[in-house]
């Protein structure tokens, strides 16, 4: 998948100016995280955005944590969490802040965190999940593709 | 027994005060809306799930439970499942939703969305 990418990037990188070439070469170093930089990990929607303005306070975030559990297998589990670790991902869009650790990430990278708002239940989920099979009805679980 | 009528003794439905009050705040935001009607549907991976939605008028089979100023109708497929059920209104940072405290209930999914009797 990597290597596709690379191919992809590079004919384009070498027509435009010098200073992005230099940039681009510095980043061909064979660097693990490199998939998770070029594309945003986890995207943030609209309402998850304004959502999380409203309850976050000074330095607290939402963590996205997944673990074994529920009728699919996994489960998604948010907190807010004001520590951060050393394997934790960043991600921020306006005044949301959401971090998830690298392990987690494996099993929910590209999908979308939202906020979403029913007559019956307000809540955050992962929408469009590429890692996901199939979920529980609520949402809150699901089966990896392997 | 003609015309004599079967008279429950206590409401189908018991609404906690949160409930109550989150039926207010919404069913305000609605003009012309009667009140909620709750129905059941055959989905999630534990047999049923509640629906909520806003109700316009009473349906000819619905159940209503009227309680401290809101209305809250109760579709005939979810009356049975409902009966004696208290529902409560949970509110927290991360997530607000009515709850259904149902005694009836065998067994639930894992976030307590769907549930069997």
């Amino acid at each position: 998948d990597l290597d596709i990418r690379r191919n992809f990037v590079a004919p384009f990188s070498r027509h435009v100016s010098v200073l992005n070439c230099a940039v681009e070469n510095d980043k061909e170093v064979p660097k693990k995280d490199e998939g998770v930089d070029k594309k945003p990990a986890l995207v943030l929607s609209d309402s998850a955005v304004s959502r999380l303005e409203e309850i976050l306070k000074e330095d607290n975030f939402l963590r996205v944590h997944v673990e074994g559990g529920g009728c699919s297998g996994f489960q998604y589990v948010f907190s807010i969490d004001k520590e951060s670790r050393d394997d934790d991902i960043v991600i921020t869009r306006g005044g949301a802040k959401v971090v998830i650790d690298e392990t987690s990430l494996e099993f929910v990278k590209g999908a979308t965190v939202d906020y979403h708002r029913e007559l019956i239940r307000s809540a955050f989920r992962i929408a469009d999940n590429p890692q996901a099979e199939q979920g529980c009805s609520c949402g809150s679980s699901f089966s990896v593709k392997f | 027994l003609k015309g004599r009528k079967l008279i429950p003794t206590r409401a189908a439905l018991v609404l906690t005060k949160a409930a109550v009050d989150r039926v207010k705040e919404l069913t305000r935001e609605e003009p012309g809306v009667l009140g909620l009607r709750i129905g059941v549907k055959q989905r999630g991976c534990n047999g049923l799930s509640y629906t909520l939605e806003f109700a316009k008028e009473k349906a000819k089979l619905d159940e209503v439970v009227q309680q401290d100023g809101v209305t809250v109708l109760i579709d005939k497929k979810a009356q049975l499942s409902l009966l004696g059920t208290e529902m409560d209104y949970v509110s927290t940072t991360l997530s607000s939703e009515f709850v259904f405290n149902n005694p009836n209930i065998q067994g639930t999914c894992g976030c307590g969305e769907s549930f069997n009797l």
